[in-house]
Protein backbone atom coordinates (compact mmCIF):
# COMPACT_ATOMS: atom_id res chain seq x y z
CA UNK A 1 0.00 0.00 0.00
CA UNK A 2 2.93 2.08 0.94
CA UNK A 3 4.49 1.86 -2.33
CA UNK A 4 1.18 2.33 -4.16
CA UNK A 5 1.13 5.51 -2.12
CA UNK A 6 4.41 6.62 -3.27
CA UNK A 7 4.31 5.50 -6.49
CA UNK A 8 1.19 7.77 -7.71
CA UNK A 9 2.36 10.92 -5.47
CA UNK A 10 5.48 10.49 -7.79
CA UNK A 11 3.25 10.73 -10.79
CA UNK A 12 1.73 13.45 -9.66
CA UNK A 13 4.96 15.38 -8.50
CA UNK A 14 6.04 14.94 -12.09
CA UNK A 15 2.81 15.77 -13.63
CA UNK A 16 2.32 19.61 -11.70
CA UNK A 17 6.88 19.89 -12.29
CA UNK A 18 6.40 19.56 -15.90
CA UNK A 19 2.82 21.00 -16.87
CA UNK A 20 3.83 24.06 -14.34
CA UNK A 21 4.93 25.73 -18.17
CA UNK A 22 1.65 24.83 -19.84
CA UNK A 23 -1.41 26.26 -20.87
CA UNK A 24 -5.07 25.23 -21.34
CA UNK A 25 -7.36 24.13 -24.70
CA UNK A 26 -7.17 27.44 -26.44
CA UNK A 27 -3.77 27.34 -26.02
CA UNK A 28 -2.11 23.94 -26.37
CA UNK A 29 0.41 21.92 -27.19
CA UNK A 30 -0.11 21.77 -30.63
CA UNK A 31 1.33 25.64 -31.23
CA UNK A 32 4.20 25.26 -28.31
CA UNK A 33 6.92 23.00 -28.19
CA UNK A 34 9.38 23.64 -25.59
CA UNK A 35 11.54 20.38 -25.94
CA UNK A 36 11.11 20.01 -29.85
CA UNK A 37 14.87 19.57 -30.63
CA UNK A 38 14.83 16.45 -28.01
CA UNK A 39 11.70 15.10 -29.16
CA UNK A 40 12.92 15.12 -32.68
CA UNK A 41 16.19 13.37 -31.76
CA UNK A 42 13.40 10.51 -29.71
CA UNK A 43 10.83 10.95 -33.20
CA UNK A 44 14.11 9.50 -34.91
CA UNK A 45 15.01 6.72 -32.75
CA UNK A 46 11.89 5.48 -32.32
CA UNK A 47 11.43 5.93 -36.04
CA UNK A 48 14.56 3.84 -36.68
CA UNK A 49 13.55 1.11 -34.43
CA UNK A 50 10.05 0.92 -36.29
CA UNK A 51 11.44 0.75 -39.28
CA UNK A 52 14.14 -1.93 -38.66
CA UNK A 53 12.24 -3.88 -35.96
CA UNK A 54 8.62 -3.35 -35.22
CA UNK A 55 7.76 -3.06 -39.08
CA UNK A 56 8.78 -5.88 -40.45
CA UNK A 57 7.59 -8.14 -37.25
CA UNK A 58 4.16 -6.71 -37.64
CA UNK A 59 4.15 -6.80 -41.56
CA UNK A 60 5.19 -10.89 -40.69
CA UNK A 61 2.62 -11.03 -37.51
CA UNK A 62 -0.46 -9.58 -40.99
CA UNK A 63 0.97 -12.62 -43.34
CA UNK A 64 0.86 -15.34 -41.24
CA UNK A 65 -2.25 -15.13 -38.44
CA UNK A 66 -5.29 -15.75 -39.98
CA UNK A 67 -7.41 -11.86 -39.08
CA UNK A 68 -9.84 -14.09 -36.83
CA UNK A 69 -6.73 -14.69 -35.14
CA UNK A 70 -5.54 -11.77 -34.98
CA UNK A 71 -8.78 -10.30 -33.83
CA UNK A 72 -8.95 -12.57 -30.75
CA UNK A 73 -5.85 -10.98 -30.02
CA UNK A 74 -6.80 -7.88 -30.14
CA UNK A 75 -10.06 -8.47 -28.26
CA UNK A 76 -7.75 -10.06 -25.12
CA UNK A 77 -5.86 -7.13 -25.23
CA UNK A 78 -8.73 -4.78 -25.49
CA UNK A 79 -10.40 -6.77 -22.20
CA UNK A 80 -7.07 -6.49 -20.00
CA UNK A 81 -7.31 -2.52 -19.97
CA UNK A 82 -11.31 -2.48 -19.51
CA UNK A 83 -10.32 -2.12 -15.92
CA UNK A 84 -8.64 1.20 -16.32
CA UNK A 85 -11.30 2.19 -18.38
CA UNK A 86 -14.23 1.09 -15.10
CA UNK A 87 -11.79 2.94 -12.75
CA UNK A 88 -11.94 6.13 -14.55
CA UNK A 89 -15.22 6.20 -15.95
CA UNK A 90 -16.35 6.14 -12.43
CA UNK A 91 -13.92 8.76 -10.82
CA UNK A 92 -15.11 10.90 -13.69
CA UNK A 93 -18.54 9.99 -12.55
CA UNK A 94 -19.35 8.47 -15.75
CA UNK A 95 -22.28 5.87 -14.47
CA UNK A 96 -23.12 4.54 -17.81
CA UNK A 97 -20.17 4.08 -19.41
CA UNK A 98 -18.65 2.54 -15.65
CA UNK A 99 -21.90 0.16 -15.81
CA UNK A 100 -21.17 -0.75 -19.52
CA UNK A 101 -17.78 -1.34 -19.33
CA UNK A 102 -17.89 -3.44 -16.32
CA UNK A 103 -20.58 -5.55 -17.70
CA UNK A 104 -18.87 -6.33 -21.01
CA UNK A 105 -15.54 -7.53 -19.28
CA UNK A 106 -17.11 -9.79 -17.30
CA UNK A 107 -19.30 -11.65 -19.76
CA UNK A 108 -16.11 -11.60 -21.70
CA UNK A 109 -14.13 -12.70 -18.70
CA UNK A 110 -15.64 -16.21 -19.39
CA UNK A 111 -13.38 -16.46 -22.84
CA UNK A 112 -10.04 -14.10 -20.96
CA UNK A 113 -11.96 -11.68 -22.99
CA UNK A 114 -10.62 -13.58 -26.66
CA UNK A 115 -14.16 -13.86 -27.85
CA UNK A 116 -16.14 -10.61 -27.65
CA UNK A 117 -19.56 -12.00 -26.96
CA UNK A 118 -20.85 -8.33 -27.78
CA UNK A 119 -19.28 -8.50 -31.40
CA UNK A 120 -18.36 -5.13 -30.74
CA UNK A 121 -21.50 -3.46 -31.38
CA UNK A 122 -21.62 -1.91 -28.08
CA UNK A 123 -18.95 0.97 -28.69
CA UNK A 124 -17.59 2.24 -25.30
CA UNK A 125 -14.85 4.87 -25.13
CA UNK A 126 -11.68 4.14 -23.60
CA UNK A 127 -10.78 5.85 -20.22
CA UNK A 128 -7.38 6.57 -18.90
CA UNK A 129 -6.00 8.79 -16.18
CA UNK A 130 -5.06 11.35 -18.03
CA UNK A 131 -8.78 11.93 -19.47
CA UNK A 132 -9.59 12.00 -15.79
CA UNK A 133 -7.39 14.33 -14.97
CA UNK A 134 -8.34 16.50 -17.98
CA UNK A 135 -12.32 16.06 -17.15
CA UNK A 136 -9.91 18.06 -13.85
CA UNK A 137 -9.02 20.35 -15.97
CA UNK A 138 -5.48 19.76 -15.52
CA UNK A 139 -3.83 21.06 -18.61
CA UNK A 140 -2.18 18.76 -21.02
CA UNK A 141 0.76 20.42 -21.02
CA UNK A 142 3.86 20.54 -23.66
CA UNK A 143 4.15 17.94 -26.16
CA UNK A 144 6.38 14.88 -25.66
CA UNK A 145 8.05 11.92 -27.62
CA UNK A 146 8.23 9.17 -25.49
CA UNK A 147 11.12 6.39 -26.15
CA UNK A 148 9.07 3.19 -26.93
CA UNK A 149 5.95 4.76 -26.70
CA UNK A 150 5.81 7.00 -28.81
CA UNK A 151 3.79 10.53 -28.47
CA UNK A 152 2.17 11.93 -25.88
CA UNK A 153 1.52 15.39 -23.57
CA UNK A 154 2.93 15.71 -20.23
CA UNK A 155 -0.71 15.04 -19.04
CA UNK A 156 -1.33 11.62 -20.75
CA UNK A 157 2.27 10.30 -20.05
CA UNK A 158 1.78 10.97 -16.66
CA UNK A 159 -1.81 9.14 -16.81
CA UNK A 160 -0.16 6.45 -18.73
CA UNK A 161 2.33 5.59 -16.11
CA UNK A 162 -0.22 5.95 -12.86
CA UNK A 163 -2.23 3.97 -14.65
CA UNK A 164 0.06 1.03 -15.24
CA UNK A 165 1.75 1.03 -11.61
CA UNK A 166 -1.39 1.60 -9.85
CA UNK A 167 -3.11 -1.43 -11.78
CA UNK A 168 0.59 -3.59 -10.98
CA UNK A 169 0.15 -2.74 -7.48
CA UNK A 170 -3.62 -4.08 -7.28
CA UNK A 171 -3.43 -6.99 -9.54
CA UNK A 172 -1.46 -10.44 -8.13
CA UNK A 173 2.29 -11.15 -9.66
CA UNK A 174 0.72 -13.45 -12.49
CA UNK A 175 -1.55 -11.41 -14.24
CA UNK A 176 1.84 -8.50 -13.77
CA UNK A 177 4.12 -11.01 -16.09
CA UNK A 178 0.84 -12.04 -18.64
CA UNK A 179 0.68 -7.93 -18.68
CA UNK A 180 4.60 -7.26 -19.25
CA UNK A 181 4.33 -10.72 -21.97
CA UNK A 182 1.23 -8.39 -23.83
CA UNK A 183 3.19 -5.79 -23.97
CA UNK A 184 5.57 -6.31 -27.65
CA UNK A 185 2.28 -7.85 -28.38
CA UNK A 186 0.36 -5.23 -28.08
CA UNK A 187 3.00 -2.92 -29.87
CA UNK A 188 2.96 -5.18 -32.90
CA UNK A 189 -1.16 -5.52 -32.98
CA UNK A 190 -1.27 -1.13 -32.43
CA UNK A 191 1.40 -1.55 -35.55
CA UNK A 192 -0.25 -3.59 -37.63
CA UNK A 193 -3.78 -1.85 -37.70
CA UNK A 194 -1.68 1.84 -37.64
CA UNK A 195 0.32 0.67 -40.93
CA UNK A 196 -1.05 2.49 -43.28
CA UNK A 197 -1.15 5.58 -41.71
CA UNK A 198 2.09 5.04 -40.00
CA UNK A 199 3.48 5.19 -43.70
CA UNK A 200 1.61 8.19 -44.68
CA UNK A 201 3.05 9.93 -41.66
CA UNK A 202 6.86 9.27 -43.04
CA UNK A 203 6.32 10.02 -46.23
CA UNK A 204 5.11 13.38 -45.19
CA UNK A 205 7.87 16.24 -45.68
CA UNK A 206 8.06 17.08 -41.64
CA UNK A 207 7.06 13.64 -40.23
CA UNK A 208 7.61 14.57 -36.86
CA UNK A 209 4.84 17.41 -37.04
CA UNK A 210 2.47 15.72 -38.49
CA UNK A 211 2.49 12.88 -36.18
CA UNK A 212 2.13 15.47 -33.15
CA UNK A 213 -0.80 16.81 -35.15
CA UNK A 214 -2.46 13.46 -35.55
CA UNK A 215 -1.55 12.59 -32.22
CA UNK A 216 -2.86 15.63 -30.61
CA UNK A 217 -6.28 16.09 -32.72
CA UNK A 218 -7.01 12.46 -32.14
CA UNK A 219 -5.89 12.29 -28.26
CA UNK A 220 -8.70 15.82 -27.63
CA UNK A 221 -11.14 14.04 -29.76
CA UNK A 222 -11.31 11.11 -27.56
CA UNK A 223 -10.98 13.16 -24.58
CA UNK A 224 -13.10 16.33 -24.85
CA UNK A 225 -15.74 14.62 -27.75
CA UNK A 226 -18.51 17.54 -28.87
CA UNK A 227 -17.06 20.20 -26.82
CA UNK A 228 -13.78 20.13 -28.97
CA UNK A 229 -15.29 19.93 -31.88
CA UNK A 230 -17.66 23.16 -31.05
CA UNK A 231 -14.24 24.92 -29.87
CA UNK A 232 -11.92 23.95 -32.64
CA UNK A 233 -14.74 24.22 -35.88
CA UNK A 234 -16.27 27.50 -34.53
CA UNK A 235 -12.36 29.01 -34.80
CA UNK A 236 -11.69 26.83 -37.88
CA UNK A 237 -15.24 28.49 -39.67
CA UNK A 238 -13.59 31.73 -38.85
CA UNK A 239 -10.51 31.65 -40.57
CA UNK A 240 -12.02 30.16 -43.60
CA UNK A 241 -14.82 32.31 -44.00
CA UNK A 242 -12.26 35.18 -43.78
CA UNK A 243 -10.08 33.10 -46.37
CA UNK A 244 -13.51 32.65 -48.73
CA UNK A 245 -13.60 36.46 -48.62
CA UNK B 1 -60.75 61.31 -40.05
CA UNK B 2 -56.88 61.85 -40.15
CA UNK B 3 -56.53 59.49 -37.26
CA UNK B 4 -58.29 56.98 -38.74
CA UNK B 5 -56.46 57.30 -42.63
CA UNK B 6 -53.32 57.54 -40.74
CA UNK B 7 -53.68 54.11 -38.60
CA UNK B 8 -54.58 52.73 -41.76
CA UNK B 9 -51.51 53.43 -43.13
CA UNK B 10 -49.83 52.43 -40.70
CA UNK B 11 -51.34 49.09 -40.71
CA UNK B 12 -50.09 48.65 -44.36
CA UNK B 13 -46.85 49.66 -43.51
CA UNK B 14 -46.75 47.00 -40.81
CA UNK B 15 -48.46 44.58 -43.08
CA UNK B 16 -45.93 44.87 -45.86
CA UNK B 17 -42.63 44.74 -43.47
CA UNK B 18 -44.15 41.46 -42.26
CA UNK B 19 -44.88 40.30 -45.72
CA UNK B 20 -41.19 41.20 -46.77
CA UNK B 21 -39.68 39.79 -43.38
CA UNK B 22 -41.61 36.22 -43.91
CA UNK B 23 -40.73 36.57 -47.90
CA UNK B 24 -36.73 36.95 -46.71
CA UNK B 25 -36.89 34.15 -43.78
CA UNK B 26 -38.37 32.08 -46.61
CA UNK B 27 -35.58 32.72 -49.10
CA UNK B 28 -32.89 32.62 -46.89
CA UNK B 29 -34.13 29.11 -44.85
CA UNK B 30 -34.61 28.13 -49.26
CA UNK B 31 -31.13 29.09 -49.92
CA UNK B 32 -29.52 26.90 -46.64
CA UNK B 33 -31.14 24.07 -47.57
CA UNK B 34 -30.42 24.34 -51.20
CA UNK B 35 -27.05 24.59 -50.24
CA UNK B 36 -27.15 21.51 -47.88
CA UNK B 37 -28.39 19.26 -50.38
CA UNK B 38 -26.49 21.08 -53.45
CA UNK B 39 -22.85 19.72 -51.07
CA UNK B 40 -24.78 16.29 -50.13
CA UNK B 41 -25.11 15.39 -54.31
CA UNK B 42 -21.02 16.38 -54.66
CA UNK B 43 -19.82 14.67 -51.61
CA UNK B 44 -21.84 11.46 -52.72
CA UNK B 45 -21.13 11.73 -56.84
CA UNK B 46 -17.32 12.21 -55.28
CA UNK B 47 -17.58 8.55 -53.81
CA UNK B 48 -19.56 7.08 -56.34
CA UNK B 49 -16.85 8.15 -59.03
CA UNK B 50 -14.50 7.56 -56.75
CA UNK B 51 -15.44 3.71 -56.77
CA UNK B 52 -15.93 3.87 -60.50
CA UNK B 53 -12.64 5.34 -60.97
CA UNK B 54 -11.03 2.26 -58.57
CA UNK B 55 -12.39 -0.27 -60.73
CA UNK B 56 -12.06 1.15 -64.14
CA UNK B 57 -8.28 2.25 -63.85
CA UNK B 58 -7.03 -0.97 -61.60
CA UNK B 59 -5.37 -2.37 -64.89
CA UNK B 60 -3.45 0.88 -65.97
CA UNK B 61 0.12 1.63 -64.84
CA UNK B 62 0.62 3.90 -61.76
CA UNK B 63 1.11 6.93 -63.47
CA UNK B 64 -1.94 6.71 -65.69
CA UNK B 65 -3.87 5.84 -62.90
CA UNK B 66 -2.26 9.13 -60.81
CA UNK B 67 -2.96 11.11 -64.05
CA UNK B 68 -6.84 9.80 -63.91
CA UNK B 69 -7.08 10.56 -60.18
CA UNK B 70 -5.68 14.04 -60.50
CA UNK B 71 -8.43 15.04 -62.86
CA UNK B 72 -11.28 13.57 -60.77
CA UNK B 73 -10.07 15.43 -57.99
CA UNK B 74 -9.31 18.50 -59.31
CA UNK B 75 -13.15 18.56 -60.24
CA UNK B 76 -14.29 18.57 -56.57
CA UNK B 77 -11.70 20.09 -54.47
CA UNK B 78 -10.75 24.11 -53.57
CA UNK B 79 -7.50 24.01 -54.41
CA UNK B 80 -6.60 27.35 -54.10
CA UNK B 81 -8.20 27.81 -51.08
CA UNK B 82 -6.24 24.61 -49.35
CA UNK B 83 -2.89 26.23 -50.49
CA UNK B 84 -4.11 30.02 -48.81
CA UNK B 85 -5.36 27.85 -45.51
CA UNK B 86 -2.40 25.71 -45.20
CA UNK B 87 0.64 28.72 -45.70
CA UNK B 88 -1.21 30.85 -43.55
CA UNK B 89 0.36 34.68 -43.70
CA UNK B 90 3.49 33.13 -45.55
CA UNK B 91 1.19 32.87 -48.84
CA UNK B 92 0.85 36.48 -49.61
CA UNK B 93 4.53 36.76 -49.74
CA UNK B 94 5.02 34.04 -52.33
CA UNK B 95 5.63 34.73 -56.02
CA UNK B 96 3.31 33.78 -58.64
CA UNK B 97 5.28 30.90 -59.73
CA UNK B 98 5.72 29.22 -56.20
CA UNK B 99 2.51 29.59 -55.66
CA UNK B 100 1.16 27.55 -58.22
CA UNK B 101 4.50 25.25 -57.95
CA UNK B 102 2.96 24.80 -54.16
CA UNK B 103 -0.47 24.20 -55.57
CA UNK B 104 0.96 21.14 -57.84
CA UNK B 105 2.99 19.85 -54.61
CA UNK B 106 -0.39 19.93 -52.60
CA UNK B 107 -2.25 18.06 -55.24
CA UNK B 108 0.43 15.37 -55.42
CA UNK B 109 0.43 14.74 -51.79
CA UNK B 110 -3.77 14.68 -51.67
CA UNK B 111 -3.30 12.23 -54.67
CA UNK B 112 -0.85 9.94 -53.10
CA UNK B 113 -3.45 9.99 -49.91
CA UNK B 114 -5.98 8.98 -52.08
CA UNK B 115 -4.41 6.15 -54.26
CA UNK B 116 -3.50 4.71 -50.68
CA UNK B 117 -6.84 4.18 -49.72
CA UNK B 118 -8.63 3.66 -53.42
CA UNK B 119 -8.01 0.04 -53.28
CA UNK B 120 -9.88 -0.53 -49.86
CA UNK B 121 -12.68 2.22 -50.93
CA UNK B 122 -14.10 -0.68 -53.52
CA UNK B 123 -15.32 -3.11 -50.81
CA UNK B 124 -16.61 -0.47 -48.18
CA UNK B 125 -20.02 1.53 -48.29
CA UNK B 126 -20.66 5.00 -47.65
CA UNK B 127 -23.77 6.15 -45.54
CA UNK B 128 -24.58 9.81 -45.43
CA UNK B 129 -25.57 11.18 -41.91
CA UNK B 130 -26.52 14.56 -40.98
CA UNK B 131 -25.41 17.99 -43.17
CA UNK B 132 -25.65 21.52 -41.55
CA UNK B 133 -24.95 24.79 -42.69
CA UNK B 134 -22.77 26.84 -40.70
CA UNK B 135 -22.37 30.49 -41.34
CA UNK B 136 -23.24 32.23 -44.54
CA UNK B 137 -20.88 29.98 -46.52
CA UNK B 138 -19.83 26.80 -45.14
CA UNK B 139 -21.85 23.56 -45.47
CA UNK B 140 -20.52 20.14 -42.87
CA UNK B 141 -21.74 17.20 -44.51
CA UNK B 142 -21.21 14.64 -42.30
CA UNK B 143 -21.07 10.24 -42.94
CA UNK B 144 -19.56 7.29 -42.25
CA UNK B 145 -17.68 4.66 -43.92
CA UNK B 146 -18.64 0.75 -42.92
CA UNK B 147 -16.83 -2.36 -44.04
CA UNK B 148 -19.78 -4.79 -44.31
CA UNK B 149 -17.37 -7.62 -43.26
CA UNK B 150 -16.49 -5.59 -40.16
CA UNK B 151 -12.79 -6.28 -40.66
CA UNK B 152 -12.08 -2.64 -40.20
CA UNK B 153 -14.03 -0.22 -37.90
CA UNK B 154 -16.38 2.15 -38.86
CA UNK B 155 -14.58 5.30 -39.89
CA UNK B 156 -16.68 9.15 -39.04
CA UNK B 157 -16.02 11.72 -41.86
CA UNK B 158 -16.85 15.05 -42.46
CA UNK B 159 -16.36 17.01 -45.01
CA UNK B 160 -16.47 20.98 -45.43
CA UNK B 161 -17.72 22.62 -48.93
CA UNK B 162 -18.73 26.44 -49.67
CA UNK B 163 -19.14 27.61 -52.73
CA UNK B 164 -16.48 29.02 -55.32
CA UNK B 165 -16.45 32.53 -57.45
CA UNK B 166 -18.36 30.18 -60.45
CA UNK B 167 -21.16 28.66 -57.41
CA UNK B 168 -19.89 25.31 -57.57
CA UNK B 169 -19.96 23.86 -54.18
CA UNK B 170 -16.43 22.42 -53.21
CA UNK B 171 -14.34 20.57 -50.78
CA UNK B 172 -12.44 22.72 -48.37
CA UNK B 173 -11.20 20.40 -45.68
CA UNK B 174 -11.99 16.54 -44.86
CA UNK B 175 -11.93 15.33 -41.20
CA UNK B 176 -11.50 11.67 -40.48
CA UNK B 177 -12.11 10.50 -36.82
CA UNK B 178 -12.15 14.49 -35.83
CA UNK B 179 -8.40 14.53 -37.68
CA UNK B 180 -8.24 17.63 -40.00
CA UNK B 181 -6.53 17.26 -43.21
CA UNK B 182 -6.04 20.81 -43.17
CA UNK B 183 -4.99 21.42 -39.52
CA UNK B 184 -2.44 18.49 -39.77
CA UNK B 185 -1.20 19.61 -43.27
CA UNK B 186 -1.13 23.48 -41.95
CA UNK B 187 0.71 22.59 -38.97
CA UNK B 188 3.69 20.84 -41.13
CA UNK B 189 4.06 23.22 -43.69
CA UNK B 190 4.24 26.60 -40.99
CA UNK B 191 6.71 24.34 -39.43
CA UNK B 192 9.23 24.12 -42.40
CA UNK B 193 8.18 28.04 -43.01
CA UNK B 194 8.96 28.70 -39.87
CA UNK B 195 12.30 26.71 -39.32
CA UNK B 196 13.39 28.71 -43.14
CA UNK B 197 12.34 32.25 -42.33
CA UNK B 198 9.14 32.03 -44.66
CA UNK B 199 11.42 31.04 -47.21
CA UNK B 200 8.87 29.56 -49.75
CA UNK B 201 11.74 27.66 -52.11
CA UNK B 202 12.79 25.54 -48.79
CA UNK B 203 9.18 24.33 -48.80
CA UNK B 204 9.21 23.97 -52.10
CA UNK B 205 12.59 21.92 -51.59
CA UNK B 206 11.05 19.74 -48.61
CA UNK B 207 8.36 18.53 -51.46
CA UNK B 208 10.76 17.42 -53.81
CA UNK B 209 12.83 15.96 -51.44
CA UNK B 210 9.99 13.98 -50.35
CA UNK B 211 8.76 12.68 -53.54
Amino acid sequence: MKKLKSRFSYSLILLFVLSGCSNNLNNSAESTDPFEGLNRNIFAFNKSLDQNILSPVSTAYVKTIPHSVRNSISNHLGWMNTPSTIVNSTLQMDLENTILASAKFMINGLSLGFYDFDNNETKIPKKDLGSTLAKLNVPEGPFLMVPFLGPKTVRDFTGTLSDRQNLSSISSNSVNNLSLLEVPVNLVDKRSKLAKNIENIYESPDPYTKMKSYYIQNRRKNVYGDKYFEIKNSKSDLEFEKLLQ
Amino acid sequence: MKNFYNSLNFKKVLCITFFLFLSFQFLTFKAYSDNIKNSEVIVLKMIADAKKHAQKTIKLSPKERSLKIEILIKQFINLDFMARATTGSFWKKATNTQKETYKNALLKQIVITIEEHLNTLATLSYKPLKSEARGKKLVYVKGIIKDDSKKIPDVNLLWKLAKDKKGNFLVLDLEIEGISLISSHKAETMSILRKNKGNFNALLDTYTKSD
